[in-house]
């Protein structure tokens, strides 16, 4: 008999159907009677004083029922610490990047409010920008904020070892300044909610969340109403990818505050292009990173510089800069390390997390260095990884970094391995090196993501199982499946601990007042903790059913059986009673027993320490080695990706659909802003904002893509699961470079690698056309 | 303030049921009126408020007079303004005779744009990187425009003033492009560089037509796309090949010259540089597949 | 406002429409036919295709007037009774689908591909959806489902 009876199964989505029908409802599809629609109205400059608003025409207009500005929201601001809480749902005395929101209307059509947004008018006092983040941080500088005078928002400075030691007995030590480019989640759902302030005292929303929780406690905030008044139900999400739809944005605040003024329901629905220029986006980073190994190829240390691009808030950026440096010690032995991180405030939209949020900046640069060096040692890039990477703990053994991760399974050298006798990479030599003027190329990676991200004071998650009478089965959880598939997993985790069918589970979205809280999807938690506390629920559940056919039977519970819906007893084994039985006879016992079961993620927390650089915010750590093969217009500088082949360390693929289709979705994410996706910016305003120059992939811009799991069955993770959502997007971006370099002889430093970049790299080295 | 709109402005919808009335409507109501077929440029100009809010968009669907394209084999494809793009990239006829404006068509936008979009609203809308334009200038296109005045034939050669901005007066509204039938050992082909494989404007495109006899070059036409304020002719590149024997350094003389009619700006999609050497990279690339094969390129 | 008559899923429809309103808003507002969405606004994205006349088109693009003579097919016009068609099968068995806002446009877009072209190739399939923009799945199982898809109406 297999291991599971649910568990590793291809399983359909349990939402598939829903979604194929075209009934799944996300927030733009919610209405009710008597709903208003809010427009957001948006700053023209990047950074201005407000003098002066003049609402009284948006408000004549016929069919406006109000109008709002920062005076409504009376100074609250929010931030993701308590000391960083600079951000306002409406500008408040000054804008600080350009579209930032200033006003809104609520009005009986979205054309009215449209209209009425342009009559808001507004006086400014222009004042002078800074757009760069080096340039930011210079004395003399505009201002931004009055709390942090030298625009520097955040700042650590981190010393393991002793990293100017171990240069100088290096044998060979490199400097490279690497960047990585302005690019957002790009999620096809723009941001929407449909808000009802009920006058009694409570707040109702359908908000696209990927983390209902956060939104659900700054609302709360914001209208100084207890938990328990302010109910989130999640709509389905339309594609998350951290960020935007981690927090709250202007247009959230602005429905509520609208409710609460007209008495009536009032929906929002973002343009896509006021997503493209106003949403949270992944950070841009300058890396100044210096390496040294020994003769062979032995990192000795690492020193990384970074000078991140924060834009107008302060939002999730002191984890990121965390993040981004604590990946420097992953997924290689490194005994020696310095961090010194900036990130800077400027007059851009916030910069926030994005998928592979943190370690995407330093694996590329790292991971690329490595290739180098190894090319001037002459070590095969296969190899060098190979003795560098982590070794797999024995069980029950774990290995520290240097700054406190632990690891308790590491499968980077089975996955290199695996990777490097792929015929991709083990075959590269062997096809055509050129065909007319494309030149083809083979690289390889060897990285790490975290997974189980917990933080102080969002590490809380609960959830409950609950036996109907005709044991069917509801999975109550505050976990967001946004796209990623968490609700199948989590149901497949119930069944299996139930001993049901995965069929006989049925779970809903998020709703505050019902589910029990859980900090949503995010930092690739939501398999490892919220799949913890299911796990727990179930047994829970289980037990106590147990325990009913124990008594009812005149067995121990330990006796008793429960696989694939069926009911044995190991005294009787000829004896099989459906699930369905026992849970009649547990719910009618004595006088009608509820059958709940509840659990919630034990993981616990180890303290991370932003400004010493220690801790392990993860529960485990996903390995991904992947091989790309790309051809390159010698001519054009286009890029063709004909093949990626990704090996990844997910402990256990528990619904391996999701896992294969999550690391196709990274790659291509993490392939788009490594050649095609770039904001292009002038002084705070982007040039590219639409889905036509904001380049992400089409269909026919994807490679054919295999995926294949590395089992290391970790102690951690509910039936030994790791992450299994970010692996892909950090280890795409070298792979590329690498076969960049494979390609042309250019080692690309700077992303995005543009097809004009290439050809100006070739014409710089006197290859172009020749 | 600055507003982003989900909603259109205000207008009028008229569907006239006859040319003549169409012409009324244009030469009453002259700039505030627009012309809709497929709508797949005329929605989002108006969608992101990048024209005037026009008082009455006028659907010419109804005419049927405006529909269909005929060929005939000596004086060519006559293409009525509502013929789609889709149609300009399946048709048999224009696979067969037409080579490049069925490339042309194909590479543009998406299969949802292509089954409304227009070749012409395309030509109208006349943007500098507009697919169709290229290749419709090396078959020698004239355009027949309908005003208060009358009927009159512009080459399309002299259809561009500069970025979307054509002769078409505001009482006018294109009724035919004619594309006169070429020489039938004649080659055509249509290139576009772009960085991804779809939706992509062209960051350059390159249309080229030529008929080789014994080795010389009987007849060449080559037209750029996105490399100037308009899609032009590369008309001194022509010159250069025009009745000569046909060899790699001539390809490469015409290619070089083709980069001094340019005049392509700097913008987000790319620099000027970039631009120049790609109408020398993509129209040396054009010539071979016109006149020798890929494979011979060196 | 101007009266419309218009034909969606087989259904007839009698409504009131602003010149301005697009086919879009009036599937999704009017007639409450969510499943067709919006993405862009702007025909970039393909998340608001649905069939007009059997051919794949964006209805964020179509004003809303002129559609009274065609015949209209959403998502929820492709199952017969909560009985899935082969195209729908195939997503769901495997796993063409992440978090589903694209799903309703690309199942359309690849019925009106196979519609015309039964047996596509990779190319074929590939260039028939380039209009369909998708962020979660990198198409890769898409493009599996409609080759799925493909089989299966083959018989």
């Amino acid at each position: 008999m297999e291991k599971y009876a649910v568990i590793g199964k291809r399983v359909p989505r349990i939402d598939g159907k829903e979604k194929v029908l075209g009934q799944a409802k996300y927030a733009a599809d919610y209405a009710l009677p008597g709903m208003l629609w809010c427009k957001v109205a948006r700053s023209p400059l990047p950074h201005a004083r407000i003098l002066n608003i003049d609402t009284s025409r948006a408000e004549a207009l016929p069919g406006v029922k109000a109008v709002i500005t920062a005076k409504d929201f009376g100074g609250w601001t929010w931030g993701f610490m308590a000391t960083t809480r600079d951000e306002p749902p409406l500008a408040t005395g000054k804008v600080r990047y350009l579209y930032e929101a200033v006003a809104a209307v609520a009005a009986i059509d979205e054309d009215i409010a449209e209209e009425a947004s342009d009559l808001i008018k507004v006086d400014y006092e222009e004042l002078p920008g800074v757009f760069d983040p080096e340039e930011a941080i210079k004395e003399g500088a505009p201002v931004i904020h009055a709390y942090r005078p030298n625009n520097v928002s955040v700042e650590y400075h981190w010393n393991f070892g002793a990293v100017e030691k171990a240069f100088a007995r290096s044998h060979i030590v490199r400097e490279d300044r690497f960047e990585t480019g302005k690019v957002v989640t790009g999620f096809l759902e723009p941001p929407a909610s449909l808000a009802y302030y009920d006058p009694s005292g409570s707040i109702t929303v359908w908000p696209a969340k990927q983390s209902p929780y956060f939104h659900y406690r700054h609302l709360a905030a914001c209208f100084n109403l207890p938990l328990n008044r302010v109910r989130v139900i999640q709509p389905f999400i339309g594609g998350g990818f951290g960020g935007t739809k981690n927090d709250s944005v202007a247009g959230d605040f602005c429905v509520v505050m609208l409710s609460k003024k007209t008495g009536k329901p009032v929906k929002y629905i973002y343009a896509m292009d006021e997503v493209l220029t106003t949403c949270r986006r992944r950070h841009n980073m300058v890396l100044y990173n210096k390496m040294g190994m020994t003769k062979d190829g032995i990192l000795t240390a690492v020193e990384t510089r970074v000078i991140a691009n924060g834009g107008a808030y302060t939002a999730i950026g002191p984890l990121t800069m965390y993040l981004a440096g604590s990946g420097n010690t992953l997924p290689f032995k490194l005994p020696n390390f310095k961090y010194d991180a900036w990130r800077a405030f400027t007059n851009n939209p916030v910069s926030a997390a994005m998928r592979g949020h943190g370690f995407t900046h330093t694996r590329f640069a790292c991971d690329t260095q490595m290739g180098m060096m190894a090319e001037e040692l002459g070590i095969d890039p296969v190899e060098i990884r190979m003795r560098n990477a982590i070794e797999n703990p024995k069980p029950g053994e774990e290995y520290r970094t240097v700054n406190g991760i632990g690891i308790k399974t590491c499968g980077l050298k089975e996955a290199m391995e695996t990777a490097a006798e792929d015929t991709l990479w083990a075959d590269r030599d062997k096809g055509p090196k050129r065909a007319g003027p494309v030149s083809y190329g083979v690289g390889i990676s060897g990285t790490s993501y975290q997974g189980g991200a917990r933080q102080l004071g969002h590490q809380s998650c609960g959830a409950i199982v609950r036996i109907c009478e005709d044991g069917t089965v509801n999975l109550l959880t505050g976990a967001t499946d946004c796209g990623q598939g968490s609700d199948t997993v989590l149901s497949m985790i119930a069944a299996e601990e139930l001993g049901v069918r995965y069929e006989d589970v049925s779970v809903k979205r998020v709703d505050t007042a019902y589910t029990p809280v859980d900090p949503g999807s995010y930092g690739s938690r939501v398999t490892l903790l919220a799949g913890q506390a299911t796990q727990l629920a179930a047994r829970d559940a289980k037990n106590q059913l147990l325990e009913a056919g124990a008594r009812a039977w005149k067995v121990k519970p330990e006796d008793i059986e429960i696989r694939n819906g069926s009911v044995t007893m190991k005294t009787s084994p000829d004896k099989r009673v459906s699930f369905e039985k026992l849970a009649k006879i547990a719910c009618y016992e004595g006088s009608g027993a509820v059958v709940l079961g509840r659990g919630h993620s034990a993981y616990g927390l180890e303290a991370i320490d932003f400004n010493a650089g220690t801790g392990n915010g993860g529960t485990s750590y996903s390995f991904t080695a992947q091989t790309v093969r790309l051809g390159v217009d010698m001519e054009t500088g286009k890029v063709d990706v004909t093949d990626f082949f990704i090996a990844h360390d997910a402990g256990v693929p528990l619904h391996p659909v999701s896992v294969e289709s999550q690391n196709q979705g990274g790659a291509v994410q993490g392939l788009s802003q490594t050649i095609y996706e770039q904001f292009i910016m002038e002084k705070g305003r982007t040039h590219n904002m639409t889905l036509l120059d904001y380049k992400m992939p089409r269909s026919t811009d994807v490679p054919d893509i295999k995926v294949t799991d590395i089992i290391t069955d970790d102690p951690d993770g509910p039936f030994g699961a790791k992450e299994a959502s970010e692996g892909s997007i950090v280890s795409t971006p070298p792979a590329v470079v690498n076969a960049l370099r494979d390609a042309t002889g250019v080692w690309f430093k700077e992303l995005p690698v543009t097809p004009e970049k290439i050809v100006k790299a070739l014409k710089e080295k006197g290859k172009w056309l020749k | 303030m600055t507003t982003f709109y989900r909603r259109l402005p205000r207008f009028e919808f008229v569907q006239p049921k006859s040319l003549a009335e169409v012409l009324t409507l244009l030469a009453e109501h002259r700039e505030t009126a627009k012309v809709y077929a497929g709508g797949t440029d005329l929605v989002p100009l108006m969608r992101r408020r990048e024209i005037p809010a026009p008082d009455y968009v006028i659907d010419l669907k109804c005419l049927r007079e405006l529909e269909g394209m005929t060929y005939d084999e000596r004086t060519g494809l006559r293409i009525g303004p509502l013929t789609t793009i889709r149609t300009m990239a399946e048709s048999v006829v224009v696979l067969e005779h037409f080579p490049a404006l069925a490339q042309a068509a194909s590479s543009m936008a998406s299969p949802q744009v292509r089954s409304r979009g227009t070749f012409a609203g395309n030509i109208c809308n006349a943007v500098p990187s507009a697919d169709s334009a290229p290749a419709l200038l090396v078959f020698d296109a004239t355009i027949l425009l309908k005003g208060a005045k009358g009927e009159r034939r512009v080459p399309l050669d002299r259809f561009f003033i500069g970025p979307r901005e054509t002769v078409i007066g505001p009482d006018e509204v294109l009724l035919e492009i004619a594309v006169p039938a070429p020489a039938p050992e004649s080659r055509s082909t249509y290139l576009k560089l772009s960085p991804r494989h779809s939706m992509d404007l062209a960051i350059v495109g390159v249309a080229a037509r030529g008929a080789l006899e014994d080795g010389v070059c009987k007849e060449i036409r080559i037209a750029l796309g996105a490399a100037a304020p308009t899609p032009i002719r590369a008309v001194a590149a022509e010159e250069i090949l025009q009745g000569k024997r046909i060899t790699a350094e001539l390809i490469e003389e015409a290619a070089t010259n083709a980069i001094t009619q340019c005049s392509p700006i700097d913008d987000h999609r790319a620099s000027a540089e970039y631009r120049c050497d790609m109408v020398y990279a993509m129209t040396r690339r054009a010539l071979y597949r016109v006149f020798l094969s890929e494979e011979d390129m060196v | 406002m101007k009266p419309l008559s218009i034909t969606v899923n087989g259904k007839d429809y009698e409504l009131q429409v602003k010149a301005s309103a697009t086919l879009l808003e009036i599937l999704r507002e009017d007639l409450g036919l969510t499943g067709t969405k919006e993405g862009c606004s702007v025909g970039e994205c393909g998340a608001c295709t649905v069939l007009m006349d059997g051919q794949a088109v964006n209805a964020c693009l179509i004003l809303a007037a002129e559609a009274g003579d065609k015949e209209v097919t959403t998502i929820e016009g492709l199952a017969d009774n909560q009985q899935l068609n082969p195209i729908q099968e195939a997503f769901v068995e495997i796993g063409g689908l992440q978090c589903g806002f694209c799903t309703p446009a690309m199942i359309l877009s690849a019925k009106a591909l196979l519609d015309k072209t039964p047996n596509p190739t990779d190319e074929e399939i590939r260039k028939g959806l380039e209009g369909n923009f998708c962020r979660c799945t990198g198409y890769t199982k898409i493009i599996e489902s409609v080759k799925a898809a493909a089989h299966k109406m083959r018989g």
